[in-house]
């Protein structure tokens, strides 16, 4: 089957081939091996007589076969299913045993055509086999090969020795099976006769060893799964029973066992579809032992063909891995020896999975209703996962110690590490140095079985033993049978490490790569790192070693950062890093990076999985020679790691498959999402890092997939978790060390509760919703409707609240749809629109006769700009703060004037001017805005520009309608805005509110006092929103970044703000506290200082809380 | 309660710079309660007269007005026997652009031109309205026997 055994074969060896001869059985010499292994042929000549009594039954069989055309009607055949070509007449004759009915079966199912094309069908030669077997296993050759005991066992190639001293077939068990008549008659069959089990399908290309198998084939568009019986006449009497057909079938279609049978009972006439009892004995043979063909790491050659191969690779192997484990079953057979690890596996998860599988397929192909589509199924598989199933999941990988030891980086690399990060350098040099588990020599690999073979058969006759063979060991994850002692892998040293972003991967890694490097003098290297190879595939010897050089593999827009951050991490001249991309190509690498050029060869070479990929289907179009290539996959780096690792996720995907190909001792991924959202993207991870037994995806199926989609998340999560423990170091942003620092320390952050006082119009419009708010509650108390009627009192409460940010609000019928709130619109479509009062508070608190203030003169504007500076005439204040103009010019603090009227007001006097005593209007105050503080690039334009000459550098000033600058909260926020201005005008602002229009009243404030903005809501495309992050992030501009609580709750990263603005209390404040955290997160420098805006005596109080109340829940 | 800044700033204004014949002084133990002494202008029946009079700055001063009162007895047409006194800026004219110091001032003026038409006093008022020499005499004899 392989090229590689003739020159692989160890030349002492041939000693045991030499006395071959005598051990395996004679094959009968019509029968033709065209796979058998090349060491089948040589034994036959010399092989002793004795060993192959060819029983005279056969004979008459052999001549019955050979007068081809006998009794074989060929017009019966033409007449049913027309003119066939004589060609054709003549392989179905063949084929059917002349047997006319037989051959129109055949012709119609159309099996014969594969058959034409496979070699011509041996007749069909029946034996006795057993005899056979038990004579020839009893003279048989005592092998003086042993695995385990004879030196150099170990070794990959001393295999073959040990396969050669193993007969053709093995004696393993028998069972009873149940098959059903497809003939009638008499004495077709009896008790003790034996039978030949025969398939119908052949695979192409290749006959049945079996001796007697008669080829038969069919066209396998279906699942072909028939096993029929024979008599000694070589007359069909029956097919097994579909049960154990399937298995049965797999297991001699893939040559892994030989089936003999005997009748255990029969009727003495038989009748169409009745039961036979038959009495199998099984085989193994000994081509089941070779290796598998898709086991070798040759794949490169079937690139192209990635998809389709190795799902039907898969599929194959998932047959032969059920039918094996179901054979163990029948023959009762248990293994000698079990990893412990595995052990807990129960094989019945086995076949649960491959059940489940089954159906999946079935119900998939009968969807499709198409052939060819049964591919699919194994692409798919891994539902994704919920996200508290991962938390859950992350949740135990993270169960990080913080007294974990640390370690110092070696000297020649220069950046601080963090104690978390020095803790990560101790975990990964402890990996990559755990040299512990090879030391074990007779631990076994943790997914194969040992088996015993049986000393006796069912009859409790000896069966020969064959020396120094009394085991076997079977995998059953991957169907693979061996008679070697199949030794524990090489743990994988490495691992991932899937720290959050933002935590230093990329450092810790550079610290890695310093600290822990092959040391030059290359004299004891030689003892530490060779034990440390894992596997290599079968043409490493062409692939050079490259011991000191680090193979970086990473997204392309990430080569420069990483190149930059390798070179700042190191004292000059400690790493030599090269950027293998783009021109960089054209080195040898192999020349550059192997031992001899120790002193030359980079440290670190950074790449891309473009480049990977690339390079991966150049090799494979040079038939997977890698090591005339020259490139990456020409060498054997002492480390790889895998930046942003869930690239390779899929492990179907070609960039996976290339990333596998690479060899390395030392393996790492990095990621922050090890799993992003099925099961499946850690298994890719997995076999990339080679851990055993995971690394193998019927097993990674069978413990993980399978149970999790069946429901079993538990069982799944927990084994997933006992893969990870060991592998995966994950810490997160928000882990607090014992003393409970955060693990980054973030800048403090203050929350300040700002007190809002309502105007008085406001408080009006805000009273008379809640009294009648009161009056709405205490009717449904009275009447007992409270419960059913909670919309209404929601709608109320949202009114409320509504009415603390800006009266307008609640008048708003966009807003009532925005908050969907049916209950409001039904509300405001019936009673509530009639309501006059209200609408007449809320329109005395909105309205605007606007009148034009153009007419005022320069000059009036100049004595207002010269007042400024004096005192307050109310409250003596110097300067005045925040100096308003009565409409008659008179000059005070803006609150100090609107008490006063309010003071007026409220003994009934109409307002007049503190000065001048003219009546005046509380809408009459106007806001000076001064302009000393403007951004110069904006062009201001005012209305109320003042004219005073530049000269006298006066500001700039321009009075505005107090009422213009709509509530109570949104003049508090203006406040604050332009004290942040004047204390530091770089200073970047985030405004959250939950009503979206109450956004759209602050936005025309803003605008007015020319403060630069920016809108984030959930109204903004996709890629809108990107533009506009990146604006607020980049530009210089003081932005103040307006976000809808709902839309900039979650996820975002506003570092780039210091100061953080909650209009509006939300019932709970972890809410409000992911809101504020996205500015005071991981990367953002200052101090964080937060405003919530609270007005008095009113629900948001209440609300407040609430809120410490649900704290202490 | 502390002590409005504008309180702070006229009692400081009032002691630094004094209004001639005007003087007031805050209580050590409440700082809106002033003793204040107005001499009597010139040329005017209350002239030579000291007169003592108590002024309070309410809570919400200067929101509303200072109460104050005439302690020593006088004889006016708008100050009652109690010593109340009748002068629009201490009621509907108020402003809080007004002070202690224009107050006072306001008080002092109100001595030299008594109001018959607006009286408080009324017995006085019509004494003045009948006899203005007499009036101005009992006021002047008042004065010296009270006002000293």
């Amino acid at each position: 089957m392989s090229s590689g055994y003739p020159e692989e074969r160890p030349h002492k060896k041939r000693r045991f081939f030499a006395e071959e001869p005598s051990s395996p059985p004679a094959p009968v010499p019509q029968i033709q091996h065209p796979d058998s292994p090349p060491s089948f042929a040589s034994p036959e000549p010399s092989h002793g007589d004795a060993s192959s009594p060819i029983t005279l039954p056969m004979d008459g069989q052999l001549s019955q076969s050979m007068a081809v055309g006998d009794g074989f009607d060929v017009s019966l055949l033409q007449a049913v299913v027309g003119d066939v070509p004589p060609s054709v007449i003549e392989t179905l004759k063949a084929q059917s045993n002349n047997d006319v009915q037989r051959a129109i079966n055949i012709y119609l199912d159309g099996s014969y055509q594969i058959a034409a094309s496979a070699p011509p069908p041996t007749a069909p030669v029946r034996k006795p086999s057993m005899q056979t077997t038990l004579l020839s296993g009893l003279a048989r050759h005592d092998s003086e090969v042993s695995n385990a005991s004879t030196p150099g066992s170990d070794s990959p190639t001393s295999l073959e020795p040990a396969l050669r001293s193993m007969p053709t077939k093995r004696y393993i068990g028998s069972f009873g099976v149940v098959g059903w008549a497809t003939k009638s008659g008499t004495n077709l069959i009896r008790h003790e006769e034996k039978v030949n089990i025969e398939r119908t399908k052949i695979q192409p290309a290749s006959s049945k060893p079996g001796r007697g198998g008669r080829v038969r084939v069919l066209n396998h568009k279906k699942q072909d799964i028939v096993v029929r019986f024979t008599n000694l006449r070589g007359e069909e009497v029956g097919r097994l029973e579909n049960d154990s057909a399937a298995w049965i079938s797999a297991l001699m279609d893939q040559k892994v066992c030989l089936f003999e049978g005997s009748c255990v009972y029969a009727p003495e006439k038989l009748r169409m579809s009745e039961t036979v009892y038959l009495q199998l004995r099984c085989y193994l043979l000994r081509s089941a032992f070779d290796k598998r063909k898709f086991t070798k790491p040759d794949n490169n050659r079937e690139v192209n063909l990635f998809e389709e191969k190795e799902s039907a690779d898969e599929k194959a192997l998932r047959l032969r891995q059920v039918s094996l484990v179901k054979l163990f079953d029948s023959v009762n057979l248990q293994p000698s020896r079990v990893n412990s690890t595995t052990e807990k596996h129960k094989r019945q998860g086995l076949l649960q999975a491959a059940e489940k599988e089954e159906k999946a397929k079935a119900k998939k192909t009968a969807d499709a209703g198409e052939v060819g589509s049964t591919q699919a199924s194994d692409e798919e598989d891994g539902e994704e996962l919920e996200q508290d199933q991962l938390d859950s999941l992350y949740k135990k990988a993270q169960s990080f110690d913080f007294n974990t030891p640390e370690m110092e980086p070696a000297n020649t690399f220069v950046m601080n590490l963090r104690k978390y990060q020095r803790q990560a350098l101790h975990w990964m040099v402890g990996k990559e140095k755990d040299e512990a588990v090879s030391k074990d020599e007779e631990s076994m690999h943790p997914l194969w079985e040992e088996y015993q073979w049986p000393t006796e058969d069912a009859d409790n006759m000896p069966v020969p033993a064959v020396a120094f063979q009394t085991m076997f060991y079977v995998n059953p994850y991957s169907g693979e049978l061996s008679l070697e002692f199949p030794r524990q892998e090489q743990n994988c040293l490495g691992g991932v490490l899937a720290d959050e972003m933002g935590l230093g991967k990329t450092i810790e890694m550079l610290s890695l790569i310093h600290t822990h490097r092959t040391e030059l003098p290359t004299d004891d290297f030689a003892g530490n790192a060779v034990n440390a190879l894992p596997r290599l595939p079968k043409n490493s010897s062409i692939v050079e070693r490259a011991p000191y050089t680090t193979l970086v593999v990473a997204p392309m827009s990430l080569l420069a950062q990483w190149q930059s951050e390798a070179e700042k991490a190191s004292k000059d001249g400690t790493l030599k890093v090269m950027v293998y991309y783009g021109p960089e190509k054209l080195v040898n690498l192999q020349k550059l990076c192997c031992q001899a050029n120790a002193a030359n060869a980079p440290n670190v070479i950074i790449t891309s999985y473009g480049v990977i990929l690339s390079e991966f289907n150049q090799v494979a179009a040079m038939d997977g020679n890698r090591g005339s290539h020259g490139g990456l996959f020409s060498l054997d780096y002492f480390r790889i790691i895998l930046d942003e690792a869930h690239f390779i996720k899929n492990r179907q995907s070609k960039t996976a498959k290339a990333c596998y190909e690479l060899s390395a001792t030392h393996r790492w991924v990095l990621t922050g999402t090890p799993i992003v959202n099925r099961l499946e993207d850690l298994f890719s991870l997995v076999r990339f890092l080679k851990v055993e037994p995971w690394s193998n995806f019927s097993f990674w199926k069978t413990f993980i997939t399978v149970p999790f989609e069946a429901g079993d998340f538990i069982r799944a999560l927990d084994v997933v978790q006992t893969v990870l423990e060991p592998l995966v170091l994950r810490r997160t942003k928000d882990m607090k060390t014992p003393d409970g620092k955060a693990l980054v320390p973030l800048p403090p952050k203050t929350i300040e509760v700002a007190k809002v006082e309502l105007s008085q119009d406001e408080r009006n419009v805000y009273d008379h919703i809640f009294m009648r708010a009161k009056r709405v509650f205490s009717a449904n108390a009275d009447a007992g409707t409270l419960l059913k009627s909670y919309t209404t009192i929601f709608a109320q409460i949202l009114r409320l609240r509504q009415s603390c940010c800006n009266p307008i609000l609640t008048r708003n019928k966009t807003i009532i749809s925005d908050e969907e709130d049916a209950a409001l619109a039904a509300d405001l479509a019936n009673g509530l629109a009639d309501d006059m009062d209200l609408q007449s508070l809320i329109e005395r608190f909105s309205s605007e006769n606007d009148h034009d203030v153009n007419k005022f003169g320069a000059h009036v504007l100049k004595q207002i700009q010269d007042e400024a500076d004096s005192e307050c005439p109310i409250c003596s204040e110097e300067p005045m703060v925040e100096q308003a103009v009565t409409g008659c010019w008179h000059s005070a603090c803006k609150e100090c004037l609107l008490n006063y009227i309010g003071h007026q007001r409220e003994k009934g006097n109409i307002p007049r001017c503190f000065n001048c005593r003219e009546p005046i209007n509380a809408r009459d105050i106007f806001e000076v805005v001064r302009h000393d503080h403007a951004l110069q690039e904006d062009n201001i334009r005012s209305d109320f520009l003042d004219d005073a000459p530049a000269a006298t550098q006066t500001p700039r000033i321009s009075l505005r309608r107090i009422g213009l600058t709509g509530s109570a909260k949104t003049q508090a926020l203006l406040t604050q805005l332009k004290a942040i201005r004047r204390e530091n005008p770089k200073i970047k602002s985030v405004v959250f509110s939950q009503f979206t229009s109450f956004l759209d009243l602050i936005e025309p404030a803003l605008t007015r006092d020319h403060i630069p903005f920016l809108r984030f809501d959930g109204s903004i495309a996709q890629k809108q929103r990107a533009a506009i992050l990146t604006e607020f992030a980049a530009s210089h501009k003081p932005y103040v970044l307006l976000l809808s609580l709902r839309a900039g709750g979650v996820g975002l990263n506003l570092t780039c703000a210091q100061r953080v603005f909650m209009m509006d209390p939300w019932w709970s404040f972890a809410v409000e506290a992911q809101a504020i955290d996205r500015v005071h997160r991981m990367g953002q420098e200052a101090d964080v200082k937060v405003v919530r805006f609270i007005v008095e005596g009113s629900i948001e109080e209440k609300m407040l809380r609430i809120q410490e109340r649900k704290k202490f829940m | 309660m502390s002590l409005p800044k504008r309180i702070i700033k006229e009692t400081e204004r009032l002691m630094a710079d004094p209004v001639p014949g005007i003087s007031a002084v805050p209580h050590e133990d409440n700082l809106r309660y002033f003793d204040v002494t107005i001499e009597g202008p010139s040329q005017s029946p209350y002239e030579k007269g000291i007169f003592q009079l108590e002024l309070f700055l309410p809570d919400d001063y200067p929101m509303t007005p200072p109460k104050i009162r005439f302690l020593t007895k006088i004889y006016h047409p708008n100050i009652d026997r109690l010593g109340r006194i009748c002068l629009d800026v201490l009621k509907s004219n108020w402003s809080p652009a007004l002070q202690i110091r224009t107050i006072l001032l306001s008080i002092q003026a109100l001595l030299g031109a008594p109001n018959p038409d607006d009286p408080l006093a009324n017995d006085v008022a019509q004494d003045w309205k009948k006899d203005e020499k007499g009036a101005i005499e009992t006021a002047r004899q008042w004065t010296q026997q009270y006002a000293k």
